[in-house]
């Protein structure tokens, strides 16, 4: 059973099928509404005659900045150039140059252009090639189905129960194994790059079942989102085809493009915070090779922004985006309960260390979500046969049904979340310090004495968004208290942490892994050394 | 920003009646149409049912009519429309399940799996790099540029009329796997797009082509599909031999003779479907209007059209 339709859950759906298990994938939405769209820029991959797995090792070793697990590395690049091959042959119909061969570009601090890319839709595009396929084998798919809870029994993962939106009928899914690729948790910050649903789920299901989540406190900012209305992510993309980061003077912010995310969201804060607006100029690629090789950024700066990328400077600051941490994983997915696997954004591997580098989240997907795939599918094979637990089902209605009542309320759902995501904002945003992560502990913890008094309202079961969202909140709620502990654990800066208080790289203390885990209700912190080869 | 929605409603289930709600939000400056119906779901009504996924205008999730115009909620401003009451209903041609959230099942999902929508390799990853023109590929990235909106498809005007038409969206679809040099099944898929509710069955309107927010234009990629489908030699359906029937009997006259287009168009071994023509046929005889078949004169210039038409023939080969 793959829980989640995006990139990493399809590519697992696609391998566990291949490898001869039987398969279902269920998804809270459809497969190509998934956030894997959100990705544009490229997809990495070491195919050029001056790349090598070892000069891509080095440059994911040098923007995880100390933290990454050099062997999970290692099995990464040497899969990656075969994982985006395959993606060239079903289907996927990456840019070409002259000689009609692989246009490849140079993306933030890669060292190489190893970047393919599909216009700037490269996401949009992967997932549909993925979603082919996961077509072609025929494995039947549960779209518009919630996952609410993990069924364990000895130890092992041995399904899931879900609510189906359209019926309304919460069931009972058995499985020998199940794979979580539900994607990231970055809607707990606000604003957010990222989807409606990119809420935590599948990490928040690991984390109630008892398993560590790793690394937590690395949260990818974004350098280039849109400072208006709904911070529309402006892919780095726009850097590699000549577009500028400008401070109100005019002036480019020097040795911008080709560095990490991190070093480029602290350029702008710093550059924003003498009191000057920082602005993104993409004048200098002209309107012609906007339409040509940018045309989704200069249609969504027109209708989501109302301005003309030909012509207008862009306002920008930095966004949450991307979690680097997640259920921690190995390079085949195992977390550490029997029958659960995880890939994708939810998992953590040790690869990204303390912050990915750009153009890697699809590599990744497709890398480890075959190999959790496969893994799962051979487990399947040769694990014992499992019943669902009796009672099971029914524990999780009554749990459900004892959610919803008609009782008035002043609080909502919503006011808790904007609270919540301004608050990751503020407090563990991209610099944090001691005392305002102790406070965000604090009122994270009030807002989920809030959060447990509040009833959800809507009796229908038919396409109950309100329960989704309630249940979605939870998830975040416990996502954030565990984010937040992490962050005050780790007293250096180190790639996608920064701390006002501890404003450097402490080797001392700070190659482990941060793991957090769920005792008695409240978090709790630990480390891990990072593996060497 | 304080505005005012009147909203679709319609709880699920056969023959429940729809009806409309009316709401009133307070909204931020550059508030979109789904901040308002997220904060209506969350602090007014709780049953209101609608769809949202990227929050960014890339997913196509969230299509549905702003007073009367098509629009994806996320993207959509209030700020200009909200003088007014703003309506939101559902897009035309789409089945609702409930409220705003339509049924993408039977819409457009459905109609995608009657098209084998997937590629069929014809190598494997261990081939290599493969050397290919960027012109081919880009042809490819248009039609996948499509973020299922299904704004062709509302803008169709078969579906209205025949709901099982698979539609410009779906065919959309099928012709970026037609043109791709990578695919091995060209015969079966023109197989299966040729069949009754395919490619033939587009009345070339060019309303989905107008529709299309991202200059796809599915009308053209079916035309191309057509033209395929007769370079491939399948064109035994009867609109194709309308087709040919046209074409020749303009190439021989240098204009239409009716009566054999509609002859040859039924195929003249398809008795049944001759059979069906008898009673239009007894009625424009009635009325004098029947053009008799094969009695038909060349028009003056027809032996110049001839020639354009061979001309062209020629060239295309």
């Amino acid at each position: 059973m793959v829980v989640g339709g995006g990139a990493a859950g399809l590519r697992a759906a696609i391998a566990a099928k291949q490898a001869g298990a039987k398969v279902a994938l269920l998804s809270k939405v459809h497969p190509l509404r998934t956030n894997t769209g959100l990705a544009q820029g490229g997809i990495n991959a070491p195919l050029g005659a001056d790349d090598s797995p070892e000069a891509y090792a080095g440059d994911i070793l040098s923007a995880g900045d100390g933290l990454c697990d050099p062997s999970v590395v290692q099995t990464f690049t040497l899969q990656a150039a075969d994982a985006v091959m395959w993606l060239e042959r079903m289907g996927v119909p990456f840019n070409r140059g002259g000689d009609g061969r692989f246009d490849r570009r140079k993306f933030g601090s890669n060292s190489r252009a190893r970047s393919l890319y599909v216009d700037d839709r490269t996401g949009h595009v992967v997932m549909q090639v993925l979603y082919e396929q996961f077509q072609r084998e025929r494995i039947p798919l549960f779209a518009d189905w919630y996952v609410t809870a993990l069924a364990i029994d000895s130890a092992r993962c041995v399904g899931v129960t879900a609510l189906g939106l359209r019926t309304g009928a919460l069931d009972s899914f058995g499985a020998r194994a199940v794979v979580l690729a539900t994607g990231g948790f970055t809607r707990l910050y606000l604003p957010s790059t990222v989807s409606l649903g990119t809420t935590g789920d599948g990490q928040n299901l690991a984390y109630q079942a008892g398993l560590p989540l790793m690394d937590l406190e690395m949260v990818q900012f974004h350098p280039l989102a849109y400072a208006g209305g709904n911070s529309l992510m402006i892919s780095e993309a726009v850097l590699a085809e000549g577009g500028q980061v400008v401070t109100a003077g005019g002036q480019p912010i020097p040795n911008f493009a080709g560095s990490t995310r991190d070093k480029m969201c602290m350029a702008i804060q710093q550059a924003a915070g003498e009191g000057a607006p920082v602005s993104l100029d993409l004048t200098l690629i002209g309107s012609k090779n906007l339409k040509a090789r940018l045309p989704q950024t200069a249609e969504l700066l027109r209708t989501v922004a109302g301005l003309d990328p030909a012509k207008d400077l862009i306002p920008i600051r930095p966004v949450a985006h991307r979690p680097v941490g997640g259920i921690e994983a190995t390079t085949t997915g195992q977390t550490p309960m029997h029958g659960l696997y995880a890939c994708g954004e939810c998992a953590c591997t040790g690869l990204n260390g303390a912050g990915r580098l750009a153009g890697n989240v699809l590599t990744e997907a497709v890398v480890f979500g075959a190999r959790a795939g496969e893994a799962a599918a051979a487990y399947a094979k040769s694990a014992p046969a499992a019943s669902f637990p009796a009672g099971r089902l029914e524990e999780e209605k009554k749990r459900l049904e004892a959610l919803v009542s008609s009782e008035k309320s002043d609080d909502t759902a919503g006011r808790i979340h904007a609270e919540l995501g301004a608050l990751m904002d503020r407090s563990a945003g991209a610099i944090r310090e001691a005392a305002g992560l102790q406070a965000a502990r604090g009122q994270i913890h009030a807002l989920k004495e809030r959060y447990a008094r509040l009833r959800v309202r809507n009796e229908s079961a038919i396409y109950n968004y309100e329960l989704v969202a309630y249940l979605e909140l939870g998830a975040m709620l416990n996502l954030a208290e565990a984010l937040v502990v992490a962050a005050a654990a780790r007293k250096e800066s180190r790639g996608g942490h920064r701390r006002s208080d501890h404003p450097v790289r402490d080797d001392r203390t700070g190659i482990s892994h941060t793991m957090i885990t769920m005792v008695q209700g409240a978090p709790q912190a630990d480390t891990r050394p990072v593996v060497a080869l | 920003m304080q505005a005012t929605f009147s909203i679709y409603r319609k709880q699920p289930g056969q023959g429940s009646k729809p009806g409309r709600s009316t709401y009133t939000v307070e909204l931020a400056d550059d508030a979109t149409v789904m901040d308002a119906l997220l904060k209506i779901r969350d602090e007014q009504d709780p049953t209101l049912g609608f769809r949202g996924s990227c929050l960014h205008g890339y997913c196509g999730d969230c299509t549905v009519r702003v007073n009367g115009k098509s629009a994806f909620t996320c993207t959509a401003k209030v700020a200009p429309l909200a003088g007014k009451e703003i309506g939101v209903e559902p897009i035309r041609n789409m089945p609702v399940v409930k409220d705003l959230i339509s049924d993408w099942d039977a819409f457009l999902w459905d109609k995608i799996d009657m098209t084998k929508p997937w590629l069929e390799p014809n190598g494997s990853a261990a081939d290599g790099e493969l050397q290919i023109d960027d012109k081919v590929m880009a042809r490819v990235r248009q039609a996948m540029s499509c973020h299922y909106c299904g704004l062709c498809d509302e803008g169709c005007t078969v579906l209205p009329v025949d709901f099982k038409f698979v539609g410009p969206a779906a065919l959309t679809k099928a012709s970026r796997f037609l043109f791709d040099p990578r695919d091995q099944a060209t015969t079966e898929r023109l197989h299966i797009l040729e069949r009754p509710k395919g490619i033939w069955d587009c009345v070339h309107c060019f309303e989905a082509s107008e529709h299309c927010p991202r200059e796809i234009a599915p009308t053209e990629r079916i035309m191309e599909m057509r033209d395929e489908a007769f370079k491939h030699g399948i064109s035994n359906d009867q609109v194709a031999r309308h087709h040919h029937s046209f074409a020749a009997s303009v190439k021989r006259s240098g204009w239409l003779d009716e009566g054999r287009l509609a002859l040859e168009s039924e195929g003249l071994t398809n008795v049944k479907g001759l059979m069906k023509l008898l009673p239009t046929a007894a009625k424009a005889i009635a009325r004098g209007k029947a053009p008799i078949p094969y009695l038909h004169h060349k028009r003056p210039g027809a032996d110049k059209i001839a020639r354009i038409i061979d001309k062209a023939e020629a060239k295309e080969k």
